[in-house]
């Protein structure tokens, strides 16, 4: 596959009631994005959003985005799933040739709406959904009973990992105010109330709200525009079954095959990659996904936590923005390795993986390979 | 009409569960600093509009944000009372009191001046069949100004010079 | 502009479209199209690289289907996407399925577009598309009854009937031409196997006879509500020759977007002065045509197939994308140009005025005009089609998708970027 580089990016700081209106946040971020690659409107040929309905609260919530995320008169399309699955489309778009400059933002609120509500929507409606027991949190939940189970991890290196997850937060700029908890501990995360056992509040991301744009570009393009892009060398994208029943909750097969297909594309190998930043709801989602992409031995994946590279930005506990928060992934990874993740740099960092899902328990997982340098 | 064969076999085994979506749970932010402007312009009686200095293209109601530049457009201008019908439609709505279907006529009004165009009425009871495109209109103010919408009550139909102008010229000829 | 791997469509499936599918619920009409699909293309589910689909999200309660719908869609750990642009959807599924061969990632993709209206509440769906908005005016002093009175006539039949008053003044057409253009769609419908309304005996006046529900348009020229999936199979032209007997290339799309007809964002003005000005479909169609190495349109492209819910819009689209000189379409209907046996036969299948299964519509119009090109189609045209097109919009008739289709593959330059 051809290079395709990131050029541009950024990130609205998320917030639990951003005082803005959910256009001029969209502006924000493509502006903002637009200005980091020092870009004009006019050199975007196409415009990829992640937004949807249900999170809007509104139906075609697309057609009034147009002028909000410099969609005008341009090649526009929607992906209705998580950011970085916009990613994807952008990047057939331009390896298509038919382009040379793509726009992919992520965009919700949060705070506008009911998310968990949302989720309910995403069951089954004629078995699951009327038997109402599955929600974020019973699933959440499940995942990890399953997990802690199969492989004897205790209640609390569940809880570790979370903690490490809170405190690296407090070093990302780009988090979310209440999710910076330098001083989180292990006990305290243990301390708080059940959402649904062994899930307990302080295990479960907050929800903020935010936009998030990137702009990508062919190789040669991009080394016009900038002398260090990030490069996009694999991407892969795969979907399992929705039923509980038919699934192995503690890995993730489809993370598996996603990013088989992605480490093939790149040419890499699982123990070439120096930080993964990767999309769970929980931090034992974070190993598990972390285990499926090969980096870490099945059980043992919470030492991949405590040597900081797995999430050195504190992942979706910094601050869940839904659609966005996979490309926050990719934007966390192409600073580790341009070197510009101030407090939470990791150094040496030459190739990462970022990844975005949906669904239940990660039903579906997306994975980029990024790599640095020219 | 026989029944479609999909009416017929409904099947007794299938089950229907209902849904609905909370949309009463939603809450829906917007950004008012450019209506502010606009609803203290009608209070002085003022027609306020907004232009981008990228494209000059005014917006009235303003718009936050101008796709074309990608900019907010923050460069206000005064714009005259009188506007045009950009185009129209028919919405019908049953009387109260007599409880027949009366067609009320509702137009996309573009202000004199300005590049987009908003919704409004024309007064009540004016027939539907009257109304066509570019039909020149005027602000009918209401009598005490509020600083709200509802400070522009509808637009009045004025008298259409074009057909004058057309008259005199061919007489002149 | 030429793309890297030349995409190629194979087969393209319906399923049977009613009012009401209460035999089957929404995954089983979906795979009944993917069914027809994968069969008449004689391939394997497991030959699928890839999956893109898409609906109408708010109609039918159910947010991302595709979750719990991955069995019954050959998605089954494969790549999988979610396209969905409102009316649209079907036709940015079908770009989006274009893109994925055409970036040579994906060598089989499968395009679904699929609605179970009778699932949903259609009209609720579409009154939330300004509810945000709905809900502040009356705290800026917007009338509440007023909002009822203006924002009634906003909704999807609205736009179509203020763009039908303002196409109306514009060529001139009359009301006849609006219903001679219903007449000719349902008659075609009664033709093809899958469709909704089927008239075969309509008449200019039985059509002219029924009440306004907005004006100029009466209920006899609205599209119905219907269930139902389509489905496409894309893939490349090397696997193409060797699969489909005429294998129909994907030469130029485009989806451009220009900014909202008779509503805004955030209440404010709306940029399109002139709902049936269409800028955006003049661009998609300028940049497909392009692609596709189409100079005139009018006289290049054989067959067509236009996203019209209301006549009115089927007269402007077929000028806009360069097929007519402006104000002439309703003419040519009369004149029976754009008949069955015509010389620029447009919507045989019925169009959308006869099925409309909202987030498979715009995939139908691909779809049909890729089986005219094939012979395999429902209402097939007496002449041979070598070029088709396929055309969607959906928005606040803001967001326009335009296929190019051809038996032969796109003229390919070298050098390219």
């Amino acid at each position: 596959m051809e290079r395709i580089g990131i050029v541009g990016y950024h990130q609205v700081r998320p917030e639990l009631d951003l005082q803005m209106s959910p256009y001029e946040c969209i502006f924000t971020a493509v502006r903002g994005a637009l200005d980091h690659a020092g870009l004009k409107r006019k050199d975007i040929t196409t415009v990829i959003s992640a937004t949807n309905d249900y999170y809007d609260g509104k139906t075609i919530s697309n057609c009034f985005k147009v002028s909000a995320g410099g969609a005008y008169m341009k090649d526009e399309s929607k992906v209705e799933m998580d950011g970085a699955h916009a990613a994807q489309y952008a990047m057939f778009r331009i390896l298509s040739q038919n382009h040379k400059l793509a726009m992919v933002y992520g965009f919700s609120m949060p705070s506008c709406m009911p998310f968990e509500c949302t989720r309910i929507l995403e069951l089954d409606p004629t078995f699951d959904r009327p038997i109402s027991l599955m929600n974020s949190y019973s699933t959440c939940g499940m995942q990890m009973r399953a997990y802690m189970k199969k492989y004897g991890v205790s209640e609390e290196q569940i809880a570790e990992a979370t903690a490490t997850n809170w405190k690296n937060a407090a070093k990302n700029p780009l988090a979310l105010q209440e999710a910076q908890k330098a001083d989180m501990t292990a006990a305290e995360v243990l301390k708080s109330d059940y959402l649904a056992s062994p899930l307990r509040e302080l295990m479960y991301p907050l929800l903020g709200d935010g936009c998030t744009a990137l702009i990508l570009a062919p190789e040669k393009q991009a080394l016009k525009i900038t002398d260090n892009p990030v490069w996009i060398t694999g991407v892969g994208n795969c979907q399992e079954t929705y039923y509980f029943g038919e699934r192995d909750l503690t890995t993730s097969l489809s993370m598996e095959k996603a990013s088989e297909a992605a480490y093939k594309m790149a040419g890499v190998k699982p123990s070439d990659i120096d930080v993964a930043e990767l999309f769970g709801y929980t931090a034992c989602e974070d190993i598990i996904l972390a285990e499926s992409a090969g980096l870490a031995e099945k059980g043992k994946g919470d030492s991949l936590v405590a040597k900081g590279c797995l999430n050195p930005s504190g992942g979706a506990t910094s601050g869940m923005t839904p659609c966005a928060t996979g490309l926050n992934r990719i934007i966390e990874a192409v600073k580790q390795l341009k070197g510009e993740a101030e407090e939470h740099q990791v150094s040496g960092v030459k190739k990462a993986i970022a990844s975005g899902q949906i669904g239940f328990c990660a039903q579906n997982n997306i994975i980029y390979v990024l790599e640095g340098g020219n | 009409m026989p029944l479609p064969d999909y009416e017929k076999k409904q099947y007794k085994v299938t089950r229907t569960m209902p849904g609905a979506w909370y949309l009463s749970n939603y809450k829906y932010k917007f950004n008012l600093s450019r209506m502010r402007i606009m609803l203290r312009g009608f209070k002085e009686g003022k027609i306020l509009g907004v232009k981008c200095r990228g494209c000059n293209h005014v917006s009235f109601p303003p718009k936050l944000i101008c796709g074309r530049c990608l900019v907010m457009p923050d460069q206000w201008v005064t714009l005259p009372d009188t506007g045009s019908v950009a185009t129209g439609s028919g919405s019908p709505r049953t009387d109260q009191e007599t409880g027949e279907i009366v067609i009320d006529p509702v137009i996309l009004v573009r202000q004199d001046g300005a590049d987009t165009v908003w919704i409004h009425n024309l007064p009540e009871n004016y027939s539907f069949h009257d109304v066509y495109i570019g039909m020149p209109i005027k602000v009918h103010w209401a009598e005490e100004l509020k600083g709200l919408w509802s400070d522009i009550e509808y637009y009045d139909p004025i008298e259409d010079m074009g057909d004058k102008i057309n008259k005199e010229e061919l007489a002149k000829k | 502009m030429c793309a890297k791997v030349q995409p190629a469509v194979i087969s393209a499936g319906f399923c049977e479209h009613a009012s009401k599918r209460s035999d089957v619920n929404m995954a089983e009409l979906v795979n009944e199209a993917v069914e027809d699909t994968i069969t008449k293309a004689g391939i394997e589910w497991k030959d699928i690289d890839c999956v893109i689909n898409g609906n109408m999200p708010a109609f039918e309660g159910a947010n991302i289907p595709e979750l719990w719908m991955t069995d019954h869609m050959a998605s089954k750990n494969k790549p999988f996407l979610r396209v969905t642009t409102g009316g649209t959807t079907g036709g940015s599924v079908t770009i989006a399925g274009y893109y994925a061969i055409a970036s040579g990632m994906y060598e089989t993709v499968l395009a679904i577009g699929f609605e179970q209206q009778s699932c949903g509440d259609t009209s609720m769906g579409l009154a939330s598309v300004a509810l945000g908005e709905f809900s502040i005016m009356p705290e800026l002093g917007y009338e509440y009854n007023k909002i009822v009175s203006n924002m009634g006539a906003g909704a999807a039949i609205g736009i179509a009937s203020y763009q039908a008053m303002s196409y109306m003044r514009r060529s001139r057409a009359t009301e006849e031409d609006l219903a001679r253009v219903v007449v000719q769609n349902r008659r075609n419908a009664a033709k093809n196997w899958y469709t909704h309304l089927k008239m075969p005996t309509v008449t200019i006046e039985d059509v002219l006879d029924t009440p306004y529900i907005s004006f100029p348009l009466r209920y006899g020229m609205v599209c119905p509500a219907t269930d139902g999936a389509c489905a496409m199979l894309f893939t490349t032209e090397e696997k193409a020759r060797q699969i489909a007997d005429i294998p129909v290339y994907v030469n130029g799309v485009g989806s451009y977007s220009n900014e909202s007809a008779v509503l805004a964002a955030d209440c404010a003005g709306a940029g399109q002065v002139d709902p049936s000005e269409q800028l955006g479909a003049m661009k998609s169609a300028e940049v497909a045509y392009g692609q596709a190495g189409i100079s005139f349109p009018n006289k290049e492209i054989d067959y067509a197939e236009v996203y019209a819910p209301f006549p009115n819009q089927e007269l402007m689209w077929v000028e806009r994308v360069g097929l007519f000189e402006e104000n002439t379409a309703a003419e040519a209907y009369e004149q029976g140009i754009t008949a069955l046996n015509g010389e620029l036969p447009i919507n045989c299948s019925g169009g959308v005025n006869s099925t409309n299964a909202i987030g498979a519509s715009a995939m139908e119009r691909p779809a049909e005009a890729a089986l005219q090109i094939m012979g395999k189609a429902g209402n097939q045209v007496p002449k041979t089609v070598h070029t088709a097109l396929g055309h969607g919009w959906g928005g606040a008739v803001n967001l326009i998708t335009h296929l190019v289709m051809s038996d032969e593959p796109q003229r390919k330059f070298k050098g390219g970027r």
